[in-house]
């Protein structure tokens, strides 16, 4: 059963009069539980293609099926609900909230989901944080981490709802390359033990060979998909 | 909400120069408006307890000819009794009705002294002094001597009337004046007590002398230019009113016009206006503060626009996203204008004590109002400023708060 299903997926910017198309029919599905990239280079519509299968920014042309229900016709506020709950980001540039702890930070993103008691969201958030190595810093600011421990903080606030997807932009555009592996090791770990999809893109060709599937874009259209064991 | 408001809380730290200067401005705001309406309230207050004392009571009753030339203190329309009843009578029934407490003849009429150099004018009123007494507080006016008592021809004046005419009290004076048959006579008083009073209208306007030798003087029957009226509390004269009229109508009196005091004087209908009109300053105070807030929030959602796009991808909707910036903005005003109305509470509980001073602005002004006004000291100007503060800042705070919920997610991410 495909999780996600793309099916002639168009996106054509308005910049001005000019009208600059970013993806040009991509037809693509996405099992659950894979690891996958999507690489290709800059311009090429990848950052594009990630907004559309988070539910971010709406196809100007084409279908998204997400988990068996189209989200075409959703408005903004279903929009926002349908991440809510089964949708876990992480962003180049970390976007942790500088004010909150690492713990506050990962809970953040369960307290919209009101299903857990205060106990409950502690243990899960804390054991999640140990998973991720990060068990003593839980109350450290964001400026008090590295930006290997900033992006672990943001892995685990993208896990800690237990989404089915996971989307990752360029996760590790701003760290080492030493860091950008780690990273990428716990992000499989982490697809291994929970079976979450995960999709990130990448420039790095050392990034790119933690994936089980490589999927190639160039001027919005698919140009190479394969799968590795 | 709850952890919104704690995020909300938490980011008004983030810059602590700019939340303090948003929290300055509306606590300066606030503090400006609780000691302005102490002030005005205190001054109102004033204001009112004057006219009432010596103006018009809480119902005023007076003849409907002599209200149209009041100023001219004719003798020829006096209150002179209802129907076949006496002035006695008359004052003995108003006393009967419901809410009345205390019925003051005034007989008002004008008086001079000849000085060497002028012709002094004053005003002449004959009073019951025990009433008088009872009612305003020209005792505590009294710095010298003693009311004048029934049946004497004595007289009190203030101070500044004393100088005028050279005299001081225990002297005699000589003072001249119109009959009500238009004769022009003279008679000789003690000077027997002096007032000194902030009031220009005590203290160098008003003799007063006893109403029944004002009266022989003038040959007048039982009769007042006047009658006051006086209840329990003066808010109540509207409701007290209806009856007086009704026994003025059933008795024959139509000829007698009763007003309460806020109906009868023109200036204190001005300043209930001018107290609507003192709101809508307030008003635009806080929100020239607000606009202070508002530049707060609208660089917040600039500098933030990369984590308005992040909780959006995580699923916040915009209406969320709206009440993190409100509630900020909330949070500011809450502080600001709590520490501003306990700062204009300060102030009005200590100028309470001392009094303003405002005789240079009204040195020449002929209306009636003490120069040093004493601000009432309410918790209920605090609340009001503080309410005020919080309600404008918050419904202000829309604006920004706006921009930040409207952002395209995608839009606010590639935002650097
Ligand atoms: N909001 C926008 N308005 C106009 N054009 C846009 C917008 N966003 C992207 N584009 C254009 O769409 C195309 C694809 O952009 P996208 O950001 O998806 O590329 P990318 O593969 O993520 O590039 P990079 O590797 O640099 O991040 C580019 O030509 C870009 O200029
Ligand atoms: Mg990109």
């Amino acid at each position: 059963m495909s999780l996600i299903k793309l099916r002639g997926l168009e996106k054509t910017y308005q910049q001005g009069k000019i009208a600059v198309p970013a993806l040009r029919g991509i037809d693509l599905e996405i099992e659950s539980g894979e690891f996958t990239t999507i690489f290709g280079p800059s311009g090429s519509g990848k950052t594009t293609l990630l907004n559309m299968i988070g539910c971010l920014d709406k196809s100007t042309a084409g279908e998204i099926i997400f988990d068996e229900h189209s989200i075409n016709d959703l408005n903004n506020k279903e929009l926002a609900e349908v991440r809510r709950y089964n949708l876990g980001f992480i962003f180049q540039s970390y976007n942790l909230i500088p004010v909150l702890t690492a713990f506050e930070n990962v809970e953040f993103a369960i307290r919209l989901i009101e299903k857990h008691s205060k106990k409950e969201r502690r243990d899960r958030v804390m054991s999640l944080l140990e998973e991720v190595g990060l068990g003593e810093m839980a109350n450290r600011r964001p400026n008090e981490l590295s930006g290997g421990q900033k992006q672990r903080v943001a892995i685990a606030r993208a896990l800690i709802k237990e989404p089915k997807l996971v989307l990752a932009d360029e996760p590790t555009a701003n760290l080492d390359s030493e860091t950008s592996q780690e990273v990428l090791e716990l992000m499989k770990e982490m697809n291994r033990e929970s079976n979450t999809t995960f999709i990130f893109s990448t420039h790095d060709p050392q990034v790119m060979d933690y994936a089980r599937r490589l999927i190639e874009i160039k001027d919005g259209k698919i140009t190479n998909d394969q799968r590795r064991d | 909400m709850k952890f919104l408001m704690n995020i909300a809380f938490k980011n008004m730290f983030r810059n602590k120069l700019r939340t303090i200067v948003s929290i300055l401005a509306i606590a300066f705001a606030v503090m400006v408006i609780v000691f302005t309406r102490g002030l005005i309230d205190g001054m109102v207050a004033d204001t009112y307890e004057l006219y009432i004392h010596y103006d018009t009571g809480h119902i005023k009753i007076i003849d409907e000819e002599y209200a149209q030339k009041e100023r001219l203190l004719s003798l020829n329309y006096t209150v002179n009794g209802i129907g076949d009843k006496s002035l006695t009578e008359m004052q003995s029934d108003l006393e009967e009705l419901q809410g009345i407490e205390m019925v003051i003849p005034r007989l008002k009429f004008g008086a001079a002294v000849s000085t060497e150099e002028e012709l002094v004018q004053m005003l002449a009123w004959g009073v019951n002094s025990e009433k008088e007494l009872a009612f305003t507080n020209l005792a505590r006016e009294l710095s010298q001597g003693r009311m004048v008592e029934a049946g004497n021809r004595e007289v009190v004046m203030g101070t500044r009337l004393l100088e005028k005419i050279n005299r001081s009290v225990g002297e005699k004076v000589t003072m001249v004046y119109t009959t009500a048959f238009s004769s022009f006579q003279g008679a000789t008083f003690e000077i027997v007590g002096e007032i000194t009073s902030n009031l220009p209208l005590l203290n160098e306007d008003v003799v007063f002398m006893p109403i029944d030798t004002a009266r022989q003087l003038l040959y007048l029957e039982e009769e007042s230019t006047e009658l006051l009226l006086v209840g329990e509390n003066r808010d109540q004269a509207e409701t007290y009113l209806p009856a007086v009229q009704n026994y003025l109508e059933q008795n024959g009196g139509e000829k007698y016009l009763a007003q309460s005091w806020r109906g009868g004087s023109s200036f204190i209908q001005l300043l209930e206006v001018s107290e609507t009109i003192y709101n809508f300053v307030y008003l635009f105070l806080v929100l020239l503060a607000s606009i202070v807030v508002i530049n707060t929030l609208v660089m917040i959602v600039k500098e933030r626009t990369q984590e308005i796009g992040m909780m959006s991808a995580l699923g916040l909707k915009s209406s969320e996203i709206m009440q993190l910036f409100i509630l900020e903005g909330t949070a500011m005003a809450l502080i600001g204008s709590l520490a501003g109305a306990i700062g204009g509470g300060i102030i009005n509980y200590y100028l309470a004590g001392v009094g303003f001073d405002y005789s240079a602005a009204f040195q020449d002004v002929d209306i009636l109002m003490n120069p040093i006004i004493y601000p009432t000291s309410k918790v209920e100007h605090m609340l009001f400023g503080f309410a005020i503060g919080v309600v404008v800042t918050t419904i202000t705070a829309i604006i920004p708060a706006r921009r930040a919920a409207k952002l395209e997610p995608t839009e606010a991410l590639r935002e650097i």
